[in-house]
């Protein structure tokens, strides 16, 4: 391990112990901030549980359909909007409307339209996903070089030629420059969904705690989320790299 | 260096300017928007195997009378006809414009799989060109892990695996310095001496054009440029970009370019009709 990691992993140790020193001292409350120790054992008990793997692949589940399908759909409606001017004329102040405002508050009317089953949920981290994506490939496309284009033609290269050996390659460099945000913001769609109205998922069981006072097992929870979406950051970093490795290598 | 000449060019001073024209333009006129035509009238033509360079100051539309050539700039009128296929003429721009995704190897094979080639038929031509210009182990590379020159050299690969048979150069080489740029154009001058390959050059650089060229065309000042004049290079082939400059014809030959360029420059008159 390299000394910047260490030093991170060493002050967040010492957080740790500082913060249980804390609540053992009486100078924290717990039932408002449990200590690291209360915490741990919580998730112990919640991974014990059989049913917690259901709540944990109902958000997961969520959380990657809505990924895959943002991405789809932000990519084809960005590519449609970039290459076609009428469909830009019509996509683009509903894009830039949907990029305005905080999405999450569109979570009540899904609810209505789909229920409170997962499609909710995932229509939610596709509103997420495919906006940011959306405004990605736009850029992605925008950002051509008109020279590659060009270049393309004269070896010989027809339309699809372009849009394969050039439009294609940038726009995934922008998209995979998203990636990482778009995890995050899938991972957003499915817990907040959950949150406002389920019967399953983490987001259920945040609300759960919340009602019950439970802080340990919301702090579990919120902890659990950010280790989820920073293994699949890291994942997503990987995949990055491995894609653009011409612009790494 | 690396040699590029497969067949020695036999000794000649005519051009092939009595052959039928590879390449013939009549009457063209090209502009941007709204704005005054760049160039107005032009006539020209390239014969199998003949050099021809195309000078004239800055901005008098001498990049885009290539561009229109193969069909990047529509034109406001005028006629262009050649003989040849599209992937008959290749196209070297000021920049080397390869894709940043590919290889080294995949930029070079690139227009031979646009040509229909299969990916390993093209991939492993490309291979050849890479090592006969002198750049054999860097297949792999990426385009951004390779110096001006070699990327230059990946560029020129990317054209000559096409074999073209009519060759539009703009500036090709102007970005390198001195040194490399004399070696690469030289690579280049054996090249389509020896293949018999015609050449249509955009320069500003007159020794170049009176080095290289079969026959120069002087554009004239835009808006609305025209060819102010036709200068018949007299100096046998296979030339020596060091040996040419000592010919007698090339320094009077320079003197009557540069005296009309200038007068073109300033606009204070025109310059002599043809040589």
């Amino acid at each position: 391990m390299r000394g910047p990691a260490l030093r991170r992993l060493l002050a967040g140790f010492l957080l740790m112990a500082l913060w249980e020193v804390a609540v053992a001292r009486g100078w924290l409350d717990p039932f408002y901030l449990p200590p690291p120790s209360r915490i741990a054992v919580t998730l112990g008990e919640l991974f014990a549980r059989p049913v917690f793997y259901e709540h944990l692949l109902a958000t997961f589940t969520a959380a990657i359909a809505g990924l895959g399908l943002g991405l789809l759909i932000g990519a084809v409606l960005g590519l449609l909007a970039a290459l076609v001017r009428p469909v830009a004329e019509l996509l683009e102040p509903v894009m830039v409307l949907l990029n305005a405002i905080p999405r999450v508050i569109l979570a009540p009317l899904f609810v209505i339209w789909f229920g409170i089953g997962l499609g909710s949920k995932v229509a939610l981290a596709v509103v997420l996903v495919a906006v940011l994506v959306f405004f990605a490939v736009h850029a992605g496309v925008r950002d051509v070089d008109p020279r590659l284009v060009e270049r393309v033609v004269t070896l010989g290269g027809g339309r699809w030629a372009v849009v394969r050996e050039v439009y294609l390659p940038s726009v995934t460099a922008w998209v995979m420059g998203n990636l990482r945000v778009a995890v995050g913001f899938a991972f957003t769609g499915a817990v907040v969904g959950e949150f406002v109205a389920s019967s399953r998922g983490l987001g259920y069981l945040l609300s759960f705690a919340q009602s019950t006072y439970n802080a340990a097992q919301v702090v579990a929870l919120v902890l659990l989320v950010a280790a989820v979406v920073l293994l699949l950051f890291a994942l997503a970093g990987a995949l990055e790299r491995r894609l653009l490795r011409w612009r790494h290598g | 260096m690396t040699a590029l000449a497969t067949v020695p060019a036999p000794m000649s001073t005519a051009p092939a300017a009595a052959a039928t024209p590879l390449v013939r333009v009549a009457g063209l006129t090209l502009g941007y928007g709204a704005a005054p035509p760049v160039v107005e009238a032009v006539d020209l033509s390239v014969a199998a195997g003949e050099l021809v360079s195309l000078v004239g100051p800055s901005g008098s539309g001498k990049s885009t009378i290539l561009r229109a050539l193969v069909g990047l700039h529509p034109p406001r009128a005028g006629t262009i006809a050649c003989t040849l296929a599209g992937c008959e003429i290749g196209f070297l721009f000021q920049e080397d414009a390869l894709l940043p995704w590919r290889t080294v190897r995949q930029n070079v094979a690139l227009g031979l799989r646009l040509a229909g080639r299969s990916r390993a038929a093209a991939e492993a031509e490309a291979e050849v060109w890479l090592e006969r210009l002198g750049l054999g182990g860097l297949g792999e590379r990426w385009p951004r892990q390779l110096s001006g020159g070699q990327r230059k050299r990946v560029a020129l690969a990317q054209v000559m695996a096409l074999r073209p048979r009519l060759l539009l150069m703009d500036e090709p080489f102007a970005a390198l310095d001195a040194i490399l740029r004399r070696q690469i154009t030289q690579e280049l001058l054996d090249w389509v001496e020896g293949e018999g390959i015609a050449v249509l050059l955009v320069t500003h650089d007159l020794e170049e054009a009176i080095a290289l060229s079969d026959r120069i065309l002087l554009l004239g000042r835009g808006p609305r440029a025209r060819i102010r004049g036709t200068y018949e290079v007299p100096i046998p082939r296979p030339r020596d970009l060091v040996a040419v400059h000592a010919h007698p014809a090339f320094a009077p030959l320079l003197q009557r370019l540069w005296t009309d360029l200038a007068a073109e420059v300033a606009g204070s008159g025109l310059p002599r009709a043809a040589a």
